[in-house]
């Protein structure tokens, strides 16, 4: 069956390819250095991400329909905050290096997104609110900004581990253990440092914390309303507040300094596993509760 | 006298397990799984469900741990109770010294963030550059004198050390304002049937369900038709303690306050009016009652008695059984029928149609009313919860995006006509985050002297 393009689709076609080809040349920098492969992947990383939000745009003007309530508008959201907060951050950091990173695990997530597109339907009362559009969004972005920081944690913990095996092959002093730290050493040695990275990691759960706060607070403010109470131990909200309590955990260990760098570099990485549970495998696997996404 | 020390040792102990960050970090992981745990094992279950859906063990497990309503056990509670007093003790033996610390000489050459810098000038010239240096660059500034040497301190974001004690005094608020609402507040819910009159218990307000009406909308998508729910609203007139009666509507998302209790669109259903007849006369002293489903009729000198299970409000013409269609349409209700309390059969009856007991009984569903649920809540801790809530989130921004910085500045004489400036700078949040502020710090410092 051909189905006429509509320009919603043909944003997401843009996004998904522009995401797709970014991810293959920051990839392809991360290991090389090449300028040039730098020069393609950070402009269609930046109109991935245009693209993406007038896809939401567009979606709205057609349909009328907020268009967050559903998987497919949520997930789309989180790809797109999660690379707007990345481009935030590569800029006044200069982090295009794990670009590559971001923008595939994005990429894979908008892919997943349109297997739930249902096409569009008006909302059922409780979601006929204006809360919707104020409390979605916070906390989609707060799962942006901790799949940033999942990215720095996870790049610490690479580096981490590769400097430690190099250590101890050159430890060795074999003429092979060094050919090895010659090979590696290109990329490994043009990364920020396990303390700079440590400091962004934490940057991005300082956007993504009170995000993710300011976001539970608004939905408890959204079920006071329609509700009646703020608090329902619903397992979507308690799930929010496990994630909550994680990085709570992470923020806590890392004013120690015996569990600033590889300590809390793991809990930011595990962490994310608590809220991609929260955002999915509550929906998916566990009875939604009040919870359930509109099909 | 050996009690005493016992009870001092005692108190200690517990200020130094308490007061430790590591310990409230367990605390965390540990309220973190119970909340977990509530998450995975669905809640407020019957026992015999968690048999059913677990193995033996487990099930006995959840049970008796009372993790079938985990987050109002025991457990759970007195988690949050362990962290609201490590939280106090931490307040006062770690927060609150480690963030908020005396000015006090240091050795600069041993903080890691350091330097020194040389200038031309005599040291009384050189500290009152350095001092207007820094007031330019909005950093507070103070002097002091320690044995004779003279320190200035210079401070970046200083108030914004109190940012994790604002960020604890949220969470203790909002633990205060559910405490309040367990101590003083109630919710319940209620069903009222058209034209009926409801007393709420505890509130004594009135209402009465003057309409209700839903608005529901098919919407053909690839899986198929699916009927979608847009509007549920109940008209209804209210006596508060006031005692007038007024006209409101309640709506999803838009509660009724009567008396300092919201009132919420909660569900909605339909009650039905039966006619029992006996012999084809129409008994009236059982004939015209509103049943709501779940409830059953008797039947007066028989065994038997008929459940109003539920209402179909379409029955698909061509199946005969219940369809997906929940406008009503061409209604039917299923009954069930007893004999001694046991169900003997369920039948699916049309309106206006009769199901035969035997012995002359036949019972019609006349006529459908519909109900409205509602849900209703005093909080008065609720105000409270919000503002620890918004207080909570003050202190994380401050915590988080302010970095409180120290300066430690010396001016010492140098040889032929000059002076040393060292600096050595600390932040709450260690060095490795001010490494990049300090060197620029050291540039702009450097041009400027
Ligand atoms: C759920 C409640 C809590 C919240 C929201 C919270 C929040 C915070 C925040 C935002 C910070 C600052 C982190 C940073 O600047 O990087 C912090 C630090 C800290 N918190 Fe908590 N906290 C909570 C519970 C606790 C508890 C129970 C303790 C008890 C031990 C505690 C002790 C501390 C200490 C000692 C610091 C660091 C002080 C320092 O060394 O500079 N917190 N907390």
């Amino acid at each position: 069956m051909n189905q006429p393009m509509t320009p919603d689709k043909l944003l997401l076609i843009i996004a998904l390819g522009a995401y797709t080809i970014a991810a293959l040349a920051l990839v392809g920098y991360f290991f090389t250095r090449q300028p040039a492969l730098r020069s393609v992947g950070v402009p269609l990383v930046v109109l991935g991400c245009v693209a993406q939000f007038a896809q939401l745009v567009a979606r709205y003007e057609m349909t009328g329909v907020w268009p967050l309530l559903n998987l497919y508008g949520s997930l789309s959201l989180f790809a797109a905050v999660g690379v707007l907060i990345f481009i935030i951050f590569a800029i006044k950091y200069d982090l295009w290096f794990a670009g590559g990173f971001v923008v595939a695990i994005a990429a894979l997530f908008l892919a997943y997104a349109t297997t739930w597109n249902e096409g569009t339907m008006p909302a059922v009362p409780s979601l006929q609110s204006y809360w919707a559009k104020i409390h979605v969004p916070l906390v989609v972005s707060s799962y942006g900004a901790f799949l940033v920081s999942f990215v720095l944690s996870g790049l610490y913990l690479v580096r981490y581990y590769v400097e430690r095996a190099l250590a101890k092959t050159a430890a060795l002093a074999t003429a092979g253990g060094q050919a090895a730290a010659g090979a590696t050493g290109g990329w490994l040695a043009s990364m920020p440092s396990l303390p700079q990275l440590d400091v962004l990691t934490y940057r991005a759960v300082a956007i993504g914390l009170p995000l993710l706060t300011l976001g539970i607070i608004t939905g408890a403010m959204w079920a006071h309303e329609a509700w009646g109470a703020y608090w329902q131990w619903d397992p979507k909200e308690t799930a929010a507040m496990s994630s909550w309590i994680a990085y709570a955990i992470y923020m806590h260990l890392h004013t120690r300094g015996s569990w600033k760098g590889l300590g809390s570099a793991w809990i930011v990485f595990g962490s994310f596993f608590i809220v991609i549970f929260t955002y999915l495998g509550v929906n998916i696997w566990i009875h939604a509760g009040l919870h359930a996404y509109q099909r | 006298m050996e009690a005493r020390v016992a009870v001092r040792d005692l108190y200690e102990d517990f200020v130094r397990t308490f007061g430790n960050v590591l310990f409230a970090v367990c605390l965390f992981v540990v309220w973190g799984i119970f909340t977990l745990i509530g998450v995975i094992v669905e809640q407020g279950l019957d026992a015999s469900a968690y048999f059913q859906n677990y193995a033996a063990p487990v099930a006995r497990a959840i049970v008796r741990l009372g993790f079938d309503n985990i987050y109002h056990s025991f457990w759970y509670v007195g988690i949050i109770g362990l962290i609201l007093l490590s939280l106090t003790v931490c307040t006062f033996k770690r927060v609150i010294p480690a963030r908020l610390p005396p000015l006090r000489p240091v050795k600069i050459d041993k903080i890691p963030l350091n330097m020194q810098v040389k200038v031309a000038g005599t040291v009384a010239d050189v500290r009152a550059k350095v001092d207007a240096f820094f007031r330019s660059r909005g950093w507070q500034v103070r002097e002091r004198t320690f044995d004779g040497t003279e320190w200035i301190f210079a401070d970046k974001f200083n108030w914004a050390r109190r940012g994790v004690l604002i960020a604890h005094l949220g969470f203790v608020i909002i633990a205060a304002g559910a405490t309040i609402y367990w101590a003083r507040g109630f919710a319940g819910e209620t069903a009222i049937v058209t034209g009926q009159t409801m007393e709420i218990p505890r509130t004594h307000a009135l209402i009465r369900l003057d309409s209700f009406a839903y608005k529901i909308q098919p919407i053909s998508t690839k899986s198929g038709m699916v009927y979608q729910p847009i509007d549920y609203v109940s008209h209804v007139t209210v006596t508060g303690n006031d005692g007038k009666a007024k006209a409101e509507t309640i709506r999803v998302n838009q509660p009724i306050d009567i008396d300092g209790t919201l009132y919420y669109q909660a569900s909605y259903g339909f009650a039905m009016r039966f006619d029992v007849l006996h012999n084809g006369v129409r008994v009236a002293n059982l004939s015209g009652r509103t049943l709501m489903d779940g409830e059953a009729l008797d039947i007066p000198g028989t065994p038997k008695s008929v459940q109003y299970a539920r209402f179909v409000p379409t029955v698909d013409r061509v199946t005969g059984q219940p369809g997906p269609d929940p406008r009503v349409n061409d209604p039917a209700v299923v009954l069930n029928v007893f004999n001694q309390g046991s169900e003997i059969g369920a039948a699916l009856v049309p309106l206006q149609t009769w199901i035969d007991l035997g012995g002359g009984w036949k019972v019609v569903p006349h006529q459908y009313v519909l109900y409205t649920g509602l849900q209703y809540r005093y909080d008065p801790g609720a105000v409270i919860v919000g503002i620890g809530a918004f207080v909570l989130l003050a202190g994380l921004v401050i915590a988080f995006h302010f970095l409180p910085a120290r300066l430690y500045i010396k001016v010492d004489e140098a040889d032929d006509g000059m002076a040393t400036v060292g600096i050595a700078a600390t932040t709450v949040k260690g060095y490795d985050i001010y490494e990049k502020q300090f060197s620029d710090l050291k540039t702009n410092l450097e041009g400027a002297l």
